[in-house]
């Protein structure tokens, strides 16, 4: 027995220690340095200064960061919607029988496999572009002149511009998700249903999305951990300087932590620990709001 | 066989040893902010390759990009890693990294550096370190209105416009001969009017109106904001200006001459030179003096790329002599032609035949704005003042309505 502790011990040390390493302490040193003013994520704990809440309070009365928050709620609630409504209407299209289903499923997935740049590229210069875009060529086509004159990426219009293009890239990530999860259901049980003259409908509300909790569970807290990152697609359709329209907390977080604009200002790490530890917070609420208001049943897959 | 195989491994490890061991080079370990893919890598690669084979040193060379250095030089110097030069903005390096760089007032000295300096970038390479030298100008830039010629004399424009007026007067002749006189994209658009406004009440009223919410107060404001309302109501404006994402415009309407006239720095001809081809006929002027302002076409904002030391390098000696090889003669040059960029060592005086309308501009110039002008101080209040100019240059907004959005925002 003694021995077998010994043996316990020596095989979680390496682990609990890079643990600690990994993820503690960085979160821990985050939490702190938002409450002091610090220049730089890399500056000693002597040259910090505390301030409290002063951070937070700044943040409160930022009308940029809450610009900033605005923009993720409305990414992950409305591309949420669209994004987990087309998901999972692929995944049970695809589960139905069809024919070529490895097919079409490798090609709703495929953006998922291609560069964030690339895809932004094409979006913006081969979609949206006003001279020469895709939407401008095919609303021309169509003689609906107006639509074809629209600039998309123009103030106002370039948020949904951005949210479109970036969730058509995450149907595929979600769609694959949901088809794990349909896969698992037993056939029995339409088979059963079917006898007793369940419509496929029917059959979707009464059997697929009940025995999906867990998986939809699971799909909320992934889109919500990256609409909190949102990031990437952000830079790319504002390369230089951001705008009211791409600005998303993690933007500001990375103007203030690294002042990378044109312009060389002064470096608020401390105030990006505490745009970082928002962000935490919110991903945790989602996540226990997820599960008070999906309940977990006996049978899920 | 397998003792001859184990003796030959011995041997060939001590030698390796005793080699290391009477090596006499130091090694020098560089940072720089170009990829090694770009033309300024490449330069950089031979200068220093060339710097190896002269002293028997040896320099490190990595490529970290911009968001490399930025992300990563502080944690780099404050976990102690060595690296003896690096190179950034001469804003950034002086400003952000001030407490990592060497003094170079002595070395400078020994070398006789500034007998064949280019004294202006000098000058603000100390000033902007707060009166000592702490950093080599390299890469020079000015920012200025860059233009198609041909376009210019198409259209009848006999000289580049001085006066707000001769440029009113140069967009219209660009327009009856077809063209689109101004255009932009989104990441330079707010030069425009940092630039004017600076014309008006100078960078320091720019700044005080970004930094504390004087948009109302400050008349400069609208007054700005009228004239390019204006620009945009006689057509002198890219219809796509208020939505261009960067670089759509430069690279499109721009590079392919169907637009005239673009606020830009230096660097741009290097950047659309695969689109514009080397018959291309590029003109600059500096933005124009208007009515009742203070500057007129000797402020601009012109600086450079600088190389600085780390104070804690071992081979702070070494390091300079690799600064000079870089910035001076042969590699100078060279790096002027490969980059179409701007020489700075004094006896280069040929530069590229495309930036050679730049030098005259960059000769002219005696007040040095900081980028944009100051515009883009707050970064609390970038992004409305971008969106509010982009609308107001779209067509979307008033004047009135620009200084009210922007009135708002920043309370």
């Amino acid at each position: 027995m003694k021995q077998n502790r010994t043996m316990v011990v020596i095989f979680l040390t390496p682990a609990l220690l890079l643990f600690f390493a990994i993820f503690v302490y960085p979160i821990a040193r985050t939490v702190m340095m938002s409450l002091f003013s610090v220049e730089n994520v890399t500056s000693s704990v002597s040259e910090w200064t505390f301030t409290g809440f002063k951070n937070y309070a700044d943040l409160a009365q930022t009308s940029l960061f809450r610009k900033s928050m605005w923009n993720i709620f409305r990414i992950w609630a409305v591309g949420g919607l669209v994004v987990m409504s087309l998901a999972l209407l692929f995944a049970v299209i695809l589960n139905s029988g069809i024919r070529f289903k490895k097919f079409f499923r490798a090609v709703i997935y495929l953006p998922n496999i291609i560069s964030a740049v690339a895809l932004a590229t094409m979006w913006l210069q081969y979609v949206y572009a006003p001279r020469w875009g895709f939407l401008t060529d095919f609303f021309s086509w169509l003689g609906l002149e107006d639509l074809a004159a629209t600039q998309w990426t123009a103030a106002g219009n370039k948020f949904w511009a951005l949210t479109f293009a970036y969730c058509f890239g995450m149907v595929g990530y979600h769609m694959l998700i949901f088809s794990s999860g349909i896969e698992k259901i037993p056939h029995e049980f339409y088979e059963a249903s079917s006898i007793d003259g369940a419509s496929k409908p029917r059959q979707f509300t009464n059997i697929t999305l009940p025995l999906l909790k867990g998986v939809v569970k699971t799909n909320i807290t992934m889109w919500t951990i990256t609409s909190v990152g949102f990031f990437v697609w952000s830079q790319l359709f504002s390369t230089v300087t951001t705008d009211l329209d791409t600005i998303t907390p993690m933007v500001y977080l990375y103007l203030q932590v690294f002042s990378t604009g044109n312009t060389v200002m002064e470096r608020e790490a401390g105030l990006g620990a505490a745009v970082g530890v928002t962000l935490g917070l919110l991903v945790v609420l989602v996540f226990v709001l997820t599960n008070l208001l999906i309940r977990e049943d006996e049978i899920e897959y | 066989m397998k003792k001859i195989i184990a003796m030959l491994l011995l041997a060939a490890l001590l030698l390796t040893g005793v080699s290391g061991a009477f090596a006499e080079g130091k090694t020098i370990v560089y940072w720089t902010m170009w990829e090694s893919t770009e033309p300024q890598g490449k330069v950089l690669k031979e200068a220093a390759q060339a710097y190896e084979a002269e002293t028997g040193n040896k320099v490190d060379l990595q490529f970290k990009g911009r968001t490399g250095m930025r992300e990563g030089l502080q944690p780099a110097l404050d976990a102690g890693t060595i690296i003896d030069i690096f190179d950034e903005d001469m804003d950034r390096v002086n400003v952000s990294w001030i407490d990592y760089i060497l003094d170079i007032e002595d070395l400078a000295k020994a070398a006789n550096y500034e007998e064949t300096a280019n004294a202006g970038l000098i000058g603000a390479a100390r000033q902007v370190a707060g009166g000592t030298l702490k950093s080599i100008p390299y890469q020079p830039f000015v920012f200025a209105f860059f233009y198609n010629a041909d376009i210019f004399e198409e259209a009848g424009v006999e000289a580049p416009p001085a006066t707000w007026a001769e440029l009113l007067d140069a967009c219209e002749k660009i327009k009856n001969a077809g063209y689109v006189p101004i255009t932009s994209d989104d990441a330079y658009i707010m030069t425009n009017l940092g630039y004017h406004m600076a014309r008006l009440i100078g960078e320091e009223g720019v700044r005080r109106v970004v930094d504390n919410g004087e948009w109302a107060e400050e008349p400069a404001v609208l007054e700005a904001a009228k004239a390019y309302a204006d620009l945009a109501a006689k057509g002198y404006l890219s219809p796509t200006i208020g939505s261009s994402v960067w670089p759509t415009n430069q690279n499109g309407e721009f590079a392919m001459g169907e637009s005239a006239i673009y606020l830009n720095g230096s660097w741009l001809p290097n950047e659309v030179k695969e689109m514009t081809g080397p018959d291309y006929n590029w003109g600059c002027f500096s933005y124009p003096a208007v009515e009742g302002g203070v500057h007129g076409p000797e402020a601009a904002n012109f600086g450079s790329q600088v190389l600085a030391i780390n104070k804690s390098s071992q081979v702070a000696p070494e390091a300079f002599d690799l600064i000079v090889k870089i910035t001076k003669g042969e590699f100078d040059a060279k790096l002027s032609i490969e980059s179409v960029g701007i020489p700075v060592d004094s006896t280069n005086i040929e530069w590229p035949a495309m930036l050679a309308s730049a030098k005259d501009v960059m000769n002219q110039l005696s007040v040095r704005y900081s980028w944009a002008a100051g515009i883009e101080n707050n970064v609390n209040m970038t992004p409305y003042i971008k969106q509010a100019f982009q609308q107001l240059c779209g067509g979307q907004i008033t004047p009135e309505q620009f200084v009210d959005t922007l009135e708002t925002a920043s309370n």
